[in-house]
């Protein structure tokens, strides 16, 4: 599903995390970041804006440490074989692989992996989810080393950012 | 005199050259490999496994719970329970080496750190230690002492997550239960030596807390990775890439807070080395009572290296002049044990021994015409970049500061190229490295001069716990008779104690410094425009760690990275020897009960190869067609497109 939502007025009394996940310097690849810069300085009153990519038993231990959060939204860049520049934002259901992959995503995570699934599964399979998880997905199209986007990506980066914001909304 | 392989001699007052007389002294013939998947060998082994049914190639591939790409390559035989043949596959390119040729040598710090995301602050820490000799600058006492404290609290880190995240799962109920229930029986009734110490009653109840993610040992192990990380962050900024880390010394101030945030969660892991120690005492105990061949598994020669690590503050001038004097000073010696026995602790001769071969990796031979040599391989280098050291001791053209490395990506062949992991040796033959070769070196090291907390015996360590929540205990590891899986874990249980206890002993020094206004934690340098060699020879939570460095006109010229997983994952070597995992799971009996085949999972080889907590970025992996252990499949070790062969 590909969102236009044009809302940009925060709502209030949600208390929302919106964070990036992925590399840095890896061209398409690096959304997740980008975003949580740009939408840095919209961050106020309930809303949270943080670079969540790190590894994710590091991220689910941070969470059990604050207040429970009324929905996480997600952003990153995800290969998933579709057109270049496909926006897929959707909410997560939640459901989870069976033990033995759980188990090895945590020991990708444990061991340097930061990938948007990886952030999923294990900060649910510990319960540091909170049952509103929505996420944003950008396809992209160049992840080699280094800054900037494809032009396919750069196209669309504004429409990421309203989409990501637009979860901000009850 | 350490060297039985290479043509290195000593005088009487201890100097090395080259023996006499000898034309081209580091010349070597190569041996064939004959692999049963060869061309030839292939023929044999389809008749093998058409004869005899029990005979099958099993391929790990990935290799799960590791960080990053390896696979492993196995023909086994059921019937015999014998693995026939192994092929331990890297299967990533890391190319660090590439990236850093033309830079700014300070960036190596940062740039060397992405090498690893489980222990990225060692790599920056070596790469200091190189920028350090080259650059003629060594840190203040205190700057000295803060990167002991980060070392020891990544190791922190590191160790409880292989004991209980990635080793571990391969001891828990569910393992145990699907692969020997006859042992499983035994556990629920088997009482732990060590309650008072773990809690646990029964190895039942022992094996079930190590369930991945619902035990309780699993989880608390999790928590305490974040308890070293939080303190590494109060000096080291962030983790696993510290960004305070700079030629002499450290960016970042520290004081008396900082401190003392560090020294609340060090004491955490009083009690928690004690605990884990009892753990892995128990359990090696039960499965040597079970069954004696558990001894066996993942056997190989007690050959070991070790660079030691954790300077003293008072000691360390960076210098290579002074390497053996500040390198026996550390908490952690150098050593290089050879059958079980020190047989040199002089960071020159550990630097001297090394070479890195790449018969069987993809890479180019540089010493050829095609590399960058202009000899003709095998040895047969003409004229080395280095032929000595700095202090005239002899270098092979295959030593690190001569090395170049040239990537060549082909095809897999067993019998010709089948690994991006080179295959290093110390005086040609192959080592393993791990915190248990720390503990070995240390254990029979002479004149250790930190023996506040650990006092060596030269056949065992002892560590004085201090009190915590638990009773003050001393600890005490011993050098093993029997070297294998077992006792690999159970080193790396007794080094969160040793570790624990260096990271105290080095707090307490800190807080003296600072008490009397010894707050300097870093030396002003310039980088030089001149022609400069260094090295770092440090250490990861896995073990041995250099960094190499040639630099002229203020850029890096050369650059070498030598890692534990490198020495250990490696293939074979010019005479067909075995890298350590291969040698490892070669001398593995298959314990594990399975009726049929098809049922075979592979426990007792996934035992052997966890056991040196490798950490590639890049892996070895075990899979069968409709059972692929890990979603990371780089590409199959079999290197053959048919099935008939089992994927883990």
């Amino acid at each position: 599903m590909t969102t236009t939502t044009t809302i940009t007025e925060p709502a209030v009394g949600l208390r929302v995390l919106v964070g990036g996940v992925g590399y840095r310097f890896l061209r398409d690849g690096s959304v997740g970041g980008w975003v949580t810069d740009e939408l840095m300085e919209r961050a106020g009153g309930d809303i949270e804006v943080e670079d969540l990519s790190y590894h994710p038993v590091g991220l689910h231990q941070n969470l059990e440490d604050r207040a429970p959060y009324d929905r996480i939204v997600l952003v990153a860049s995800m290969a998933r074989g579709r057109p270049p520049g496909t926006i897929t934002s959707y909410r997560w259901d939640g459901v989870l692989p069976p033990v033995e992959k759980i188990q090895d995503r945590v020991s990708e995570a444990v061991t340097g992996v930061i990938e948007l699934d990886n952030t999923l599964i294990v900060c649910a399979a510990f319960g540091s989810l909170p049952a509103d998880v929505r996420v944003v997905e950008v396809e992209p199209e160049d992840e080699g080393w280094g800054e900037g986007f494809s032009d396919t990506v750069t196209a669309v980066l504004p429409k990421v950012l309203e989409t990501v914001w637009s979860f901000t909304r009850p | 005199m350490c060297f039985k392989n290479l043509p290195i001699q000593f005088d009487e007052q201890g100097n090395a050259s080259l023996i006499d007389g000898a034309p081209n002294p580091w010349a070597y013939e190569t041996r064939e490999l004959m692999p049963l998947e060869d061309p030839a060998g292939q023929d044999k082994l389809k008749k093998l496994m058409a004869r005899n049914g029990h005979i099958r190639r099993v391929d790990f591939d990935p290799v799960t719970r590791v960080a990053g790409a390896l696979a492993f390559h196995t023909v086994v035989d059921l019937e015999n329970r014998k693995v026939l043949e192994t092929d331990s596959m890297a299967t990533l390119f890391r190319g660090y080496e590439v990236i850093l040729k033309g830079r700014d040598p300070r960036d190596a710090i940062y740039i060397s750190s992405r090498a690893c995301g489980v222990c990225g602050g060692v790599h920056s820490v070596t790469s200091a230690l190189a920028l350090e000799m080259a650059f003629g600058v060594a840190p203040p006492p205190l700057g000295i002492v803060a990167r002991n404290l980060l070392s020891s609290l990544e190791y922190l880190y590191d160790h409880p997550l292989h004991l209980f995240l990635l080793a571990g799962p391969d001891y828990s109920e569910p393992a145990v239960r699907a692969t020997n229930p006859e042992l499983w029986s035994r556990a629920e009734s088997a009482r732990c030596a060590n309650t008072a110490v773990h809690g646990f009653g029964t190895m039942a109840e022992l094996m079930t807390a190590m369930t991945p993610l619902t035990g309780k040992l699993y989880a608390e192990a999790l928590h305490m990775t974040r308890v070293a990380r939080e303190a590494y962050v109060l000096i080291g900024g962030k983790y696993p890439h510290p960004q305070t880390i700079v030629p002499g010394g450290l960016s970042a101030s520290i004081d008396l807070s900082d401190l003392n945030e560090i020294g609340l969660r060090i004491g955490k892991f009083f009690d928690y080395g004690q605990k884990v120690v009892g753990i892995w005492d128990d359990l090696c105990d039960f499965f040597y009572e079970a069954n004696p061949q558990y001894r066996e598994v993942g056997r190989r020669p007690k050959n070991m290296i070790e660079t030691g690590q954790w300077d003293d503050p008072y000691a360390y001038d960076a210098s290579y002049e002074n390497v053996d004097d500040w390198g026996r000073k550390r908490w952690a010696p150098p050593g290089v044990i050879v059958d079980g026995e020190l047989v040199t602790t002089s960071m020159t001769q550990l630097n001297m021994g090394l070479e890195e071969f790449v018969e069987h990796s993809f890479y180019e031979d540089w010493t050829k015409p095609n590399g960058n040599g202009n000899g003709n391989g095998n040895g047969n280098h003409g004229n080395s970049r280095f032929p000595t050291d700095a202090l005239g001791n002899p270098l092979s053209p295959y030593h690190p500061w001569n090395k170049e490395t040239i990537p060549k990506a082909q095809g897999t062949n067993w019998k010709e190229k089948y690994s991006w992991s080179t295959a290093p040796r110390w005086d040609r033959m192959a080592m393993e490295t791990g915190p248990y070769s720390r503990l070995w070196a240390c254990a029979k090291s002479e004149n250790y001069g930190h023996s506040r907390f650990i006092d060596p015996t030269g056949d065992s360590l002892r560590l004085d716990i201090p009190r915590a929540a638990l009773p003050a205990a001393e600890l005490e590891w011993h050098v093993p008779e029997d070297w294998g899986a077992f006792e690999r874990n159970r080193g790396r249980a007794y080094s969160i104690a040793y570790t624990a206890m260096i990271a105290y002993d080095n707090l307490l020094i800190a807080l003296d410094m600072v008490r009397n206004g010894e707050t300097k934690v870093s030396t002003p340098y310039e980088v030089p425009k001149d022609f400069r060699v260094g090295a770092g020879f440090w250490g990861a939570g896995r073990g041995f760690l250099t960094h190499h460095i040639v630099m002229d006109e203020g850029v890096i010229e050369n650059y070498q990275i030598l890692t534990p997983s490198t020495w250990m994952a490696s293939p074979k070597d010019p005479w067909g020897n075995p890298g350590p995992y291969e040698e490892a799971v070669l001398d593995t009996p298959l314990l594990e009960n399975f009726e049929k085949p098809e049922d075979f999972k592979g426990i007792d080889v996934l035992r052997a190869i966890r056991s040196f907590d490798p950490c590639m970025p890049c892996t070895t992996h075990i899979h069968t067609d409709d059972r692929v252990i890990t979603r990371e499949v780089v590409t199959c070790a079999c290197g053959a497109d048919d099935d008939d062969h089992d994927h883990h």
